[in-house]
């Protein structure tokens, strides 16, 4: 369990069992997704899965309280990003957007307040997903608040394994080191747009939920192909990729 | 599939690939609809380092690729295993275009050499672009010497330049024969001069021409020669014309555009010439004529300096030389043209400052000849080229005249420079200016200059001496100057060794493509990022047209008419020819236009541009245009064998 802290599928782990005993989810994306993923094959090539990268904009980071603004996806379909459907919507919170929120992500009370509230984008949102993995950067934050208003509206949640492109990077960032005192260099970022721009992929403009999801699509591309020096084959390969230094000592 | 956008939904869609495509080559072209089409269907693939995206003869090629980040490079392989380079592309670039166009497996192999993003466009997307834009798919098509120079020039123009003047000029599209408003008026040589200006006054006419007893137009009168050479010498009215005409009557083919009259005119400080078709003159123009098409003028600049007899006022009409060349340049004249037209002003006031300082110095000991060199030699003034310019004067008979010349001469050299400078023109850091001891001497000091530099030539001196070899007599004397140039010519024939160091040296500058990805670009200092244009992409044709131009013993210094010789005398493949040609005329425009842009920011001109200000247009030619070095480079080792050495 230790190092399963540290795999890029943490939340497929942890979630998954937490979730197993709970009743039967009313929507049939739901109960599909329970059953599609309690029996889970991961020795497939990478680019026979589908996935769906996927970042929310918030009225602040309190899992309990706050909401989702706007949710942006896009697929990556044989390790392609794939602009042919993209999922973007604004969404109506129940509460007033706070200024501070709006001054990230620019989306002004006026604009949330003429958007569908939640619950009519969720189905739209679910047919999208399907059966594909989720990736995101940081997407246990996303992924606590979909979950959260899937169960209050819906019953139940996504069992979708999800990738976390932080994590990813993180690992990354440990096979470059050569050098053992790197470790404890304090400047290192892990923020979508520096790692971005650490890697010299396409930058563009953060904050928004769709570019954000492209941006990490961009960042998962780059990642799947570099970490262990390319051979990255199978998802099983993925999950693995994050273990073996913490095993040499 | 499922329902991706919601009515109410703000879609984003593919903005990110529709931006790039507007800022692409040749996709810009196409309409927006179509680009959020072909984004729509565009997928996005990575390829790190050292990845083969494409296998030549092995991979089928199902997508167009075009680099939204990264570089690969295309290269064949042969059956022995042997590899060739074929090209390298960069963001922006597109490949797999052949393949499919050709129906065909990928003919080369395609490696990533960088992290490579890839916007990727289904070939059926594709064929279907090609198939409905015409003008799209002929950009696959075409090479570089006929594809996109002709848009880059004016987009040059309409980009780099805001509209000042209004309404058209006409200069450079009117020919010479559309402004003739008469027939010629013709009278035999033996003619009263009174009957003759009788004649001219019945018909409200300047000029008439003077047909020999064989039917041969030998010579013209004008208002001025009535003037001054009759009336003001108090010649009787009988005299038969011939005795003042002009001969031989100056021509100029009525097919040529009237700029290339004004400039005739202009250089050769006359107001009439004959207009000459299939041999025969049919009509005569003036710059009158011309100036009534043409509103605003450098004509009027020109008139203002010849008639100048202040030469404080000189200061200030030099200043004025930018602002008559600008019209020029908004009415699409080419770079050599402009350059044309600078030198024939700056001669102009440097004849006007000489002539006035012989009036106030008294007339030289010996006849003397004022030689300009460098960019003034090669007659490719910009705005502010800085001096180079040196003074030769008649040997002396004896001891006294030589001294006489020496002090006459070294004072002229020095005031002539303290009043161009003070005209605007900055000074020579390297001292290469008549104002020096060293470049104000006899003819016999200047032959044995040169037969050092030839005869026992040493690598550092003769570099710093290049500029020498682009000398032009411009005042005074000429005949000097000629017989100078003669000397050289004769001096280098059969010298290989000067050649081959000059040959040698042109090889130094490596063309500004950093072979992949933008260009090479200046590291530190003031000009960071920036590419120096003259350095690195005129240079080489200056070196290269000055070498083979000595080779052939070619007068000429300006470069593209060294180069058009050269093509002529069969020393140079047309093929070349025109690919240099295209490929120097645009980079002059380019540098012209900077320099000009910045003048009217206020701040001094240089040659240094900014590849990233560039758009991509200007910079897929300028890139084709330094590709030419290369072509120019290999030329030169060829012809002197300098790669058996």
């Amino acid at each position: 369990m230790i190092n399963s802290a540290i795999s890029p599928l943490f939340f497929l782990n942890s979630m998954w069992l937490f979730n197993l005993s709970r009743k039967k989810p009313r929507h049939p994306v739901l109960s599909k997704s329970r059953d599609q993923f309690s029996t889970f094959n991961q020795d497939l090539p990478l680019d026979d899965y589908d996935f769906v990268v996927l970042d929310t904009e918030l009225t602040g980071l309190n899992e309990k309280k706050d909401e989702i603004v706007s949710v942006g996806a896009v697929k990556i379909q044989n390790l392609r990003i794939d602009l042919e459907s993209n999922f973007y919507s604004n969404i109506c919170p129940c509460q007033e957007v706070p200024k501070l929120s709006t001054l990230i992500h620019r989306i002004s009370p006026g604009q949330a307040r003429q958007s569908p509230p939640i619950a009519s984008i969720l189905p739209d949102l679910l047919d999208y997903i399907g059966n594909s993995l989720i990736i995101g950067h940081n997407i246990g934050l996303d992924m606590a608040f979909i979950n959260r208003e899937l169960r209050n509206n819906l019953g139940g949640v996504l069992y979708n394994p999800c990738l976390d492109t932080m994590r990813l990077a993180k690992i990354y960032r440990e096979e470059q080191w050569i050098n053992y005192y790197e470790r404890y260099n304090l400047s290192v970022s892990y923020n979508l747009k520096d790692l971005s721009e650490e890697y010299g992929l396409p930058v563009f403009p953060e904050h928004n939920a769709m570019n954000d999801a492209i941006q990490a699509a961009y960042l998962f591309l780059f990642l799947v192909h570099k970490l262990k020096h390319g051979n990255i084959r199978t998802l099983k390969d993925l999950y693995m990729a994050g273990r073996s230094w913490r095993w040499m000592f | 599939m499922f329902a991706s956008k919601k009515s109410n939904a703000h879609a984003l869609d593919s903005a990110v690939v529709t931006q790039f495509l507007e800022k692409t080559l040749p996709f810009n072209e196409l309409d927006r609809n179509t680009l959020e089409n072909l984004a729509k269907h565009a997928t996005i693939d990575f390829y790190p380092k050292g990845v083969k995206i494409l296998i030549q003869d092995v991979s089928e090629v199902k997508h167009i690729y075009l680099i939204q980040k990264g570089g690969v490079k295309l290269y064949l392989q042969d059956e022995s295993g042997q590899i060739t380079l074929k090209d390298y592309r960069g963001e922006g670039s597109v490949f797999g275009a052949l393949a499919i166009i050709r129906n065909a497996k990928s003919s080369l192999t395609v490696e990533a050499i960088e992290d490579t993003f890839c916007f990727l466009f289904t070939k059926k997307s594709f064929v279907e672009l090609l198939n409905t834009h015409p003008g799209f798919s002929q950009y696959y098509l075409k090479t570089f010497s006929e594809n996109y120079i002709k848009k880059s020039f004016s987009e040059l123009r309409k980009e780099k330049l805001t509209p000042k003047t209004e309404g058209a000029l006409y200069l450079f599209t009117v020919k010479v024969n559309d402004i003739i408003r008469k027939k010629p008026e013709v009278v035999t040589p033996v003619e009263t001069i009174q009957n003759a200006a009788q004649r001219m006054s019945n018909l409200g006419i300047g000029s008439l021409l003077i047909k020999n007893e064989y039917g041969k137009i030998s010579g013209i009168i004008t208002d001025k020669d009535l003037r001054s050479k009759v009336v003001a010498s108090g010649l009787p009215y009988s005299t038969p014309v011939e005795k003042i005409m002009s001969s031989p009557v100056e021509t100029i083919s009525a097919n040529k555009v009237c700029f290339d009259a004004l400039l005739s005119m202009m250089s050769k400080q006359i107001h009439h010439l004959a207009v000459e078709y299939e041999g025969r003159v049919i009509g005569v123009i003036t710059s009158h004529d011309i100036l009534v098409i043409q509103g605003e003028s450098p004509v009027y600049l020109f008139k203002e300096i010849m008639n100048q007899h202040s030469i404080e006022r000189l200061y200030e009409l030099s200043m004025r030389i930018p602002l008559v060349v600008r019209p020029l340049i908004e009415e699409g004249a080419k770079a050599n043209n402009i350059t044309r037209m600078i030198t024939v002003l700056n001669d102009l006031i440097l004849d006007r400052i000489l002539t006035l300082m012989q009036e106030e110095l008294g007339p030289p000991p010996v006849p003397f000849c004022w030689v300009v060199m460098g960019s003034e030699g090669r007659k490719e003034q910009t705005f502010r080229t800085d001096l180079d310019n040196a003074l030769i004067y008649q040997d002396p008979k004896d001891e006294k005249e030589k001294e006489a010349a020496q002090k006459y001469f070294r004072m002229f050299g020095q005031e002539a420079i303290n009043h161009l400078v003070k005209c605007g023109y900055p000074p020579c850091q390297g001292g290469n200016m008549a104002s020096n001891p060293k470049w104000n001497q006899p003819l016999s000091v200047w032959k044995k200059y040169f037969e050092r530099w030839i005869n026992v030539p040493e690598p550092e001196e003769v570099l710093n001496s290049t500029i020498y070899f682009d000398f032009r007599p411009s005042y005074g004397h000429v005949e000097l100057g000629f017989k100078l140039r003669d000397h050289l010519n004769s001096l280098v024939r059969g010298k290989d060794l000067i050649l081959r160091y000059l040959a040698q040296d042109c090889l130094k500058t490596k063309p500004p493509l950093s072979f992949f990805k933008n260009f090479i670009v200046d590291r530190d200092g003031e000009h960071k990022n920036r590419l120096d244009l003259k350095a690195r992409g005129l240079v080489p044709f200056w070196d290269f047209a000055r070498v083979m131009a000595l080779r052939h013993g070619i007068d000429e210094t300006n470069t593209m008419g060294r180069m058009e010789l050269l093509q002529q005398g069969g020393h140079m493949p047309e093929d070349l020819y025109t690919k240099a040609k295209e490929s120097y005329e645009f980079q002059m425009q380019l540098r012209f236009l900077n320099q000009l842009k910045l003048m009217e920011a206020g701040e001094s001109p240089h040659n240094f541009i900014n590849p990233a200000e560039l758009s991509d247009l200007e910079k897929q030619t300028l890139k084709g245009a330094f590709s030419v070095i290369s072509n120019l480079q290999g030329f030169l080792k060829e012809t002197f064998k300098l790669n058996i050495a």
